[in-house]
């Protein structure tokens, strides 16, 4: 019999490869530390290596439309569990093995030893990312979703103290409490629809009668209430600063992409089921949406002037960016989309990289004289102008500030950095809509974006002048390449980001046109033709 | 070609000077200083073609989707700027040499000072909107570098912060204004836009653009109201103040208007915002001018009222005003420039620069003294001078607005001419008068190359003063045609125009400066005044910090009312989210059944009754009584396994009971690590009001919740289920699944994938949680033996937990326990075994083992069980794992995707022929996961008792991985 | 017999949301097993209600799904099961910790200042 060719089973590896090396690496001693992050690292380097082979397959002729599928179990939707690899998973698979490269090799240092078992709860949150990534059904995606969360709730615990445990607290409960909405939401849309596969939806939903069609969306707007956990949006995010601040700082880079997988999950259930031209659901909720991005926009930029500590800044950054691309969602114009894929990308990385740099800020940082030169800041005070000579800074201080300077460039979106290039873009996008003008809500996304853009600036110029420049004569922290090199590498990549933004916005162009256009998406999951069986009726007669 | 190199070469140099050594003075101004000068040449070498009216245009594709392309353009106007930016920047280069002293780390000065000249250059020569936007927001943040290169005085932290905080806002607002051009013109090449003027007038999107790209020129140039910035920036090194905050980056926003000049200007809004905005600025800065006492202050001020002198020319917007403010330009960045650059000298050599002690320095340093003396006249306006040419055109200008009607905009002008006057007056007296004995150094003439900058601009201030036809014609020419193209104007810069009223103005403003001066020094000496008069109580920099701090303050409030850390309310939003959603979208009218309770066993709705009076009655018990809250909470548990029995769920009534079981064991295991509490009434206090409020909100929520989701499930059951994929299952679980118990076929088939990651979750919490108790410390009243055991009459006391099971009070269940040991292993196999055809499987038979093991832990104790048979929870976790992921990966070598299931037929002695479906090896997997995640937890709790009767602490974690990291 | 399902349904699912709002973690994982319970049978009776029609498919012959139980409701619950048994084993560790670490069983891992 003719097996699957070797580009199917890449779709499954990222699943696959997690959780074979997680479940190696449980009976492993600690002692052996060095060798499970080898393990790891290697695991993770497999990972990158799947990730950028599916994004080139996904976006060449190899799969009609681009669209891989892979039945799980051999059994065709909607039926079995079918996995997908289109160009979007595809990016969102890159993005997740490099962020966990990063925060991978970040830790080696000292993080990942603080604790036990952190290697395979790492591994095991790559699986439920990847997974999230990749499924079609709505159930498995649950399941997902709860590989991902048990790892990061170890994850966030990891080497736990009090801070810790209390942000674990917050955050463990409310995740759970999701976890039951999430069920109740899934239960509704099967027993309305008598589907679980998000492909199946569509068609299925065409057919309801009025109440079974109320009752599908009150469980569609369930099912959206967890993402919006998920991605923080203002009321249902008050958990995010709290465990950013007190997560170890890898593990924080990896809640970072956490809460875009929220955001993952609400662009393929939405543009699937409830696309514009979707018969009797079309555009449900997208208004919801765009209101609470706007809310959650203007709560994150008011948490970031408020803020002080590195963590929370890093916290509401997210939630700014999460509101951002709610917003952006909900608005409901393909263009935007596009600009804000590229916008995803660039504030995910740099938050990321942002969130490793805290660690060593906290090392520089002397609380005594910063609290002095804010004092002098509140009350004008100018000291006595001395010898005027400036201080020699040493390199590793150089780096960081440098480091320092490009997070907050991208996240606060100043040029010339990729934040800049995705605000352009997104204006740019709201502005010059397909049809006609720019109506009210464009107006008000692009003021209110520009808004918590300055916040972001005060905000994050306060903490860099009294961080590197207020706090006296600090000395050096020690730093060591593994630490660097991520921090540098995640930075290099927004550059990148920036020389590329053409090619960059023609490939997201290309992504968001066959998100909008889920007939083919649709009609390549359901087409998928199962490999003929074995035959197993010998055993049907038993 | 050329234009690219143009722009890179300072930024390539910078990041080379950054890369230097901190000891490398000379190697930094040697390479600062080439690059300037080959700029310069290559830029000179641009002359021909720009005097033939050329443009010339270099493309580079970056975003071409968003019609945003990199494009170089220089023309008449951006050639001016750019040998202002590289001459007057080679000038500074050279003056920084001798300036900055041999402490300061020099690489960093010189690589910031030479990314903003990149920027400044990326400013002028942008041919794109949005690119003009970008290098922009690059001037502002290499000036805030370099106000705050000294950054460990507070003024310079705040001179930057304040600075970059105005003109990043500005450069906000710049890049949303030229969004907009963009929009209304389809275009965002500057050529288009200026091709566009007239449609971008009509436009209804005309205003917004003009007040945001305006906003952006008036905050880089320090105009009114933003023009507080300036002075405090003064705290930068002398050579950046003289370089960008008097000859190039102020002049960014002039230029930005110039070059949009023609597509925004003409206008009554134009006129009115910028004009106005100008003359404000005029008076104040030549007016606070007057009252400085540092000299660099003075100077900023000057600076600030001749940036306004530009804008109102550039407000008035008739093509002679566009020649004047041009000229003006030139002519401002010489004599400031060099005015700052004495400034430098006279404070590096005598190190004051306050006016009010420094005396007579003519005697000490006759050249500096004479040079700033002429500069400082060719400021003031006086003939032969550059000054008093561009001036005279302003005088011109302002009368032709007014007409012969209306002369308060001459009015201004004048005023600001004798301020002018008067304030270079004031300058100019530290050099005369008897020499001050008790200034810090003993003042003398600086480093011949030091002076030269200064000499070179001053010598340029008399050129252009006495030959301007010989010397800036062409220059200005080429600039303002670039600018103006075909309406332009003629005009002639000649010295003397004959008698005219401009030049009567001009006397007028010199000798009312003169007579202005002497009156101040008689009546009240600006030496001795604290504050500028009228104006003074506006402070720039304690306005700017109360705003700040009024922002944060009021953020914080807003996250007071917006925002919490606690727990209980985030709860709350999001089930009180679930509430309103449903509420909302609303229950289906749903057709009622005339009797909702037909066909209702009575035995069953017993049944339910029972389970939903535990649950409240545990709802109502869980704070004071645990254990009863327990007991009944198990009461509910069984009544749900039942009802699941009942419905025709045998699989899951099975598994809900041993989950039960296990789950009821862990929470005993538990509960002697909480708090003991006692009811108010014990303690005899008064539940506060706010608490009773508090409880009738959640209880009003759970109260609502529980309708809803009663009210859905009701909606639902009343409607025929929907053709499910379920049926699909039931048809194929035997012919295709291989098993009659379509459930377990779906968890290890059909949905095999979800079930992997099951195990996985499963897998994970029990890693997560041994991690948790191996640094488990129990809190100190929670290690007191409880008095059960503490009891003296009781012989137990003294007996190990194996001794009372063997010979103990506990030997009658010591030995009904181990004797049933073997069965409940045999039962768990045999679940295991039937699971696929009947209700089983490796889930129930996993927490089967489970709790036969833990029955022996709870009975003997954990030494004992340990010492007699190993559990190894690690082990059977990964194993587990493995063994369900390589069965799914079996399938490959079948050519079939992961998971599929197959089948093998064995012929085994005396069993016969058997068929092992590749299935019952995943369940065996999902068996191992089960019982090893059980096993860790179950036992990880049942250690802390162990350990917490020895002194907690230092021996817990030794012994936990003693006992429980047996792999190595 | 739907009505009494649902009823049930409801009560346990609002007796565990009062719990998750109260103050102490023990109640808290009270009312987290409540609505479990509830979640649990939710999505069971989302399959609609059967008696003695166990999706067993013993009878020889296609099976007739009209006859039987919807299976697959009932794997998902199964799977539910097995997710918040390991949840509510993790809920309870950490509660534990916190209580050793912190000295309180507030869900806060503090005592609110107003009580």
């Amino acid at each position: 019999m003719s097996g699957l060719a070797w580009q199917q089973h890449l779709i499954l590896l990222p699943i696959v490869v997690p959780l074979l090396t997680g479940a190696l690496l449980i009976p492993v001693n600690e002692k052996h530390h060095q060798r499970k992050y080898a393990a790891n690292l290697i695991s993770t380097l497999i990972l990158l290596g799947c990730a950028l082979t599916l994004f080139s397959l996904t976006d060449s002729e190899y799969w009609s439309s681009g669209i891989g599928v892979y039945l799980a179990a051999n059994w065709s939707a909607p039926y079995g569990i079918a996995l997908v690899a289109d160009r979007l998973a595809a990016l969102m698979l890159t993005l997740t093995a490099v962020l966990a490269l990063a925060s991978l090799v970040f830790s080696s240092s000292r993080w990942s030893r603080i604790g036990v078992h952190f290697h395979s709860l790492f591994q095991f949150l790559l699986m439920g990312l990847n997974g999230a990534f990749l499924t079609n059904d709505l159930f498995n995606l649950f399941v997902f979703f709860e590989v991902m969360l048990a790892a990061s709730y170890g994850l966030v615990l990891h080497g736990y103290n009090v801070s810790r445990i209390r942000a674990g607290m917050q955050y463990i409960t409310i995740n759970l409490i999701a976890s039951f909405l999430f069920l109740i939401g899934v239960a509704l849309i099967y027993a309305t629809t008598g589907t679980l596969n998000i492909s199946d939806l569509g068609a299925r939903v065409a057919t309801l009668g009025v109440d079974e069609l109320r009752l599908f969306k009150v469980g569609a707007a369930i099912l959206a209430l967890v993402f919006l956990t998920k991605c923080a949006m203002w009321p249902l995010g008050f958990w995010l600063p709290t465990t950013y601040a007190a997560a170890s700082p890898p593990v924080a880079a990896m809640l970072v992409l956490m809460t875009k997988v929220g955001i993952y999950a609400l662009l393929r259930v939405w543009l699937q089921v409830f696309a514009v031209d979707s018969g009797p659901v079309a555009g449900f909720g997208f208004m919801a949406l765009f209101c609470g991005g706007l809310l959650t926009l203007v709560f994150g930029a008011v948490g970031l002037l408020a803020s002080d500590e590195p963590g929370h800044i890093a916290g509401y950054a997210a939630i700014v960016s999460s509101g951002t691309l709610l917003a952006v969602i909900g608005y409901g114009q393909p263009s935007l989309v596009t600009a804000g894929l590229l916008y995803l990308l660039g504030s995910t990385i740099a938050t990321a990289a942002f969130v490793l740099l805290t660690e060593f800020i906290e090392r520089i940082r002397t609380p005594g004289a910063s609290l002095l030169a804010v004092t002098m800041e509140a009350f004008a005070i100018d000291e006595k102008p001395e010898e005027p000579v400036g201080v020699g800074i040493p390199g590793t201080l150089a780096f960081l500030g440098l480091a320092f300077a490009c997070c907050a460039l991208v996240i606060t979106g100043l040029p010339p950095l990729s934040g800049f290039i995705a605000k352009f873009s997104l204006f740019h996008a709201l502005l010059n809509p397909e049809i006609g003008a720019p109506d009210l809500n464009a107006w008000l996304l692009m003021g209110l974006i520009i808004v918590a853009g300055l916040a972001g600036i005060i905000s994050l110029m306060r903490f860099g002048v009294r961080t590197f420049w207020a706090s006296g004569n600090v000395l050096p922290p020690r730093l060591q390449l593994s630490e660097l090199l991520p921090v540098a590498t995640l930075l290099l990549l927004c550059v990148a980001l920036t020389v590329l933004a053409g090619p960059a916005t023609d490939y997201l162009r290309r992504v968001t046109d066959s998100l909008h256009q889920p007939g083919h998406y649709i009609e390549r999951v359901l087409g998928e033709p199962a490999i003929p069986g074995p035959v197993r009726l010998q055993e049907g007669t038993q | 070609m050329l234009l690219p190199v143009l722009l890179l070469l300072p930024f390539v140099c910078s990041v080379i000077a950054a890369c230097m050594p901190a000891d490398a003075r000379n190697r930094e101004v040697w390479l600062a200083g080439t690059a300037c000068f080959v700029s310069l040449l290559g830029v000179a070498s641009l002359f021909p073609q720009i005097s033939a009216g050329e443009v010339m245009r270099y493309e580079l594709a970056w975003m071409p989707a968003y019609g945003l392309d990199f494009v170089l353009r220089v023309d008449g106007l951006a050639w001016l700027f750019m040998v202002l930016v590289l001459g007057i920047g080679m000038l500074v280069v050279l003056y920084a040499h001798y300036y900055m002293s041999p402490e300061d780390p020099v690489p960093r000065f010189f690589s910031f000072l030479l990314a903003f000249m990149g920027a400044m250059l990326g400013i002028v020569m942008s041919g794109n909107l949005i690119q003009l936007a970008v290098f922009w927001e690059l001037t502002s943040i290499t000036s805030f570098l370099l106000i705050g290169y000294w950054h460990h005085r507070a003024d310079a932290r705040r001179g930057a912060r304040m600075a970059f905080t105005v003109t990043a806002s500005g450069g906000l607002c710049l890049f949303a204004g030229v969004i907009i051009l963009g929009r209304i013109v389809g275009s965002y090449d500057l050529d288009v836009v200026i091709a566009a003027g007239e449609q971008v007038r009509a436009h209804t999107l005309y205003f917004p653009a003009l007040l945001l790209i305006v906003l952006g020129a008036l905050t880089k140039s320090a105009q009114f109201p933003f023009h507080f910035w300036l002075p405090h920036a003064m705290a930068a090194p002398t050579p950046v103040s003289s370089y960008l905050h008097s000859a190039t980056m102020v002049k960014a926003g002039v230029f930005l208007l110039m070059r949009l000049w023609p597509v925004l200007s003409g206008t009554e809004e134009w006129r009115w915002i910028v004009a106005g905005a100008g003359v404000c600025t005029l008076l104040i800065g030549s007016f606070a001018a007057i009252f400085q006492h540092d000299i660099k202050g003075l100077l900023a001020y000057s600076t600030i009222s001749h940036l306004g002198l530009i804008t109102v020319l550039l407000g008035i917007g008739t093509p002679l005003a566009m020649v004047a403010a041009i000229f003006h330009t030139i002519n401002h960045a010489t004599f400031k420039a060099s005015l700052f650059m004495a400034a430098g000298i006279i404070d590096h050599e005598s190190g004051s620069r306050d006016m009010r002690i420094l005396r007579g320095l003519g005697r000490h340093m006759p050249i500096t003294a004479t040079l700033a003396i002429v500069a400082s006249a060719a400021m003031a306006g006086v003939p032969l001078l550059n000054g008093f040419l561009s001036k005279e055109m302003f005088f011109a200008e302002t009368l032709l607005v007014g007409g012969d009607t209306d002369w308060w905009m001459s009015g201004a002008a004048l005023a600001m001419g004798i301020f002018s006057v008067t304030y270079s007056l004031r300058f100019i007296s530290i050099f005369f008068g008897k020499p001050q004995v008790d200034l810090p150094r003993v003042p003398h003439e600086p480093p011949r190359w030091m002076r030269f900058p200064v000499e070179l601009l001053v010598l340029l201030c008399l050129v252009v003063g006495v030959l301007p036809a010989l010397s800036i014609d062409q220059i200005l020419h080429n600039a303002v045609y670039s600018v103006l193209g075909e309406q332009m104007p003629s005009y002639d810069l000649a010295v003397w125009h004959g008698l005219n009223i401009p030049l009567v103005m001009s006397i007028a403003a010199l000798l009312g400066g003169v007579l202005f001066y002497r009156l101040l020094r008689r009546r009240f000496n600006p030496d001795l005044r604290e504050h500028v008069p009228l104006i003074h109580r506006f402070s720039g920099a304690q306005g700017y910090e109360n705003v700040m701090s009024a922002l944060s303050r009021s953020a914080d409030f807003v996250l007071e009312l917006f925002n919490t850390v606690r727990l209980q309310p985030q709860i709350f939003c999001i089930l009180l989210a679930m509430v309103a959603v449903i509420a909302t979208l609303g229950l289906p009218s749903s057709r009622h059944l005339a009797d909702p309770f037909a066909n209702l066993d009575p035995l069953f709705a017993l049944l339910l009754a029972i389970g939903c009076i535990c649950a409240v009655a545990a709802a109502w018990q869980a704070k004071y009584h645990r254990l009863a809250a327990l007991a009944l909470l198990g009461g509910t548990g069984v009544v749900v396994s039942v009802v699941f029995l009942w419905l025709s769920a045998p699989d899951l009534a099975l598994t809900q009971l041993m989950v039960e079981t296990v789950t009821t064991v862990l929470l005993l295991l538990g509960l002697r690590w909480l708090p003991p509490r006692k009811t108010p009434k014990e303690l005899a206090i008064e539940v506060p009001r706010r608490v009773w409020l508090r409880r009738s909100r959640d209880l009003a929520l759970a109260v609502m919740s529980g309708l809803l989701l009663a009210g859905i499930t009701y909606a639902i059951l009343l409607r025929p289920s929907a053709d499910t994929i379920g049926d699909f299952f039931l048809l194929r679980a035997l012919s295709e699944g291989g098993g009659t118990n379509a459930v377990n076929v779906l968890l290890v088939d059909f949905r095999g994938f979800d079930t992997l990651g099951e195990i996985t979750v499963l897998a994970a919490v029990g890693l997560t949680i041994y991690a948790l108790l191996r640094r488990f410390r129990p809190a100190p009243e929670s290690l007191v033996q409880p008095e059960q055991q503490t009891d003296p009459l009781d012989p137990a006391i003294h007996q190990a937990p194996s001794r009372q099971a063997r010979t103990g009070y506990l030997m009658v269940a010591g030995i009904y326990l181990r004797l049933l040991l073997p069965f409940m292993l045999l039962f768990a196999v045999y679940y295991f075994m039937r699971g696929h055809n009947l209700p089983g499987g490796g889930f129930v038979a996993g927490l089967i083992f489970a709790v036969a093991i833990i029955l022996q832990y709870m009975l003997a104790g954990a030494v004992w069980v340990e010492a007699h048979l190993r559990v190894r929870p690690f082990r059977w976790l990964g194993l587990g794992l493995i063994l369900a992921c390589a069965t799914g990966l079996g399938a490959w070598i079948f050519g079939y995707p992961f998971l599929t299931s197959h089948t093998a037929h064995l012929h085994l002695p005396l069993l016969g022929e058997v068929h092992v479906p590749s299935a019952f090896f995943f369940d065996l997997g999902v068996f191992s996961v089960v019982v090893g995640s059980t096993m860790l937890i179950l036992i990880a709790l049942a250690h802390q008792s162990i350990r917490s009767h020895r002194q907690p602490g230092k021996s817990a974690d030794v012994e936990a991985s003693a006992s429980m990291q047996e792999s190595s | 017999m739907e009505a009494a399902i649902a009823i049930t349904i409801g009560i346990l699912f609002g007796s565990g949301v009062w719990l998750v709002l109260r103050p102490r973690t023990f109640q808290v994982i009270i009312g987290l097993l409540l609505m479990s319970y509830a979640v649990n049978l939710f999505i069971f009776v989302m399959g609609r209600l059967w008696i003695d029609q166990a999706p067993l498919t013993l009878a020889p012959g296609t099976p007739d799904p009209s006859v039987h139980a919807d299976p697959l409701s009932q794997a998902l619950v199964l799977t539910a099961i097995v997710i918040g048994f390991a949840t509510t084993a993790l809920y309870l560790v950490m509660m534990l910790g916190a209580r050793g670490l912190t000295g309180s069983d507030h869900v806060d891992a503090e005592e609110e200042d107003e009580q």
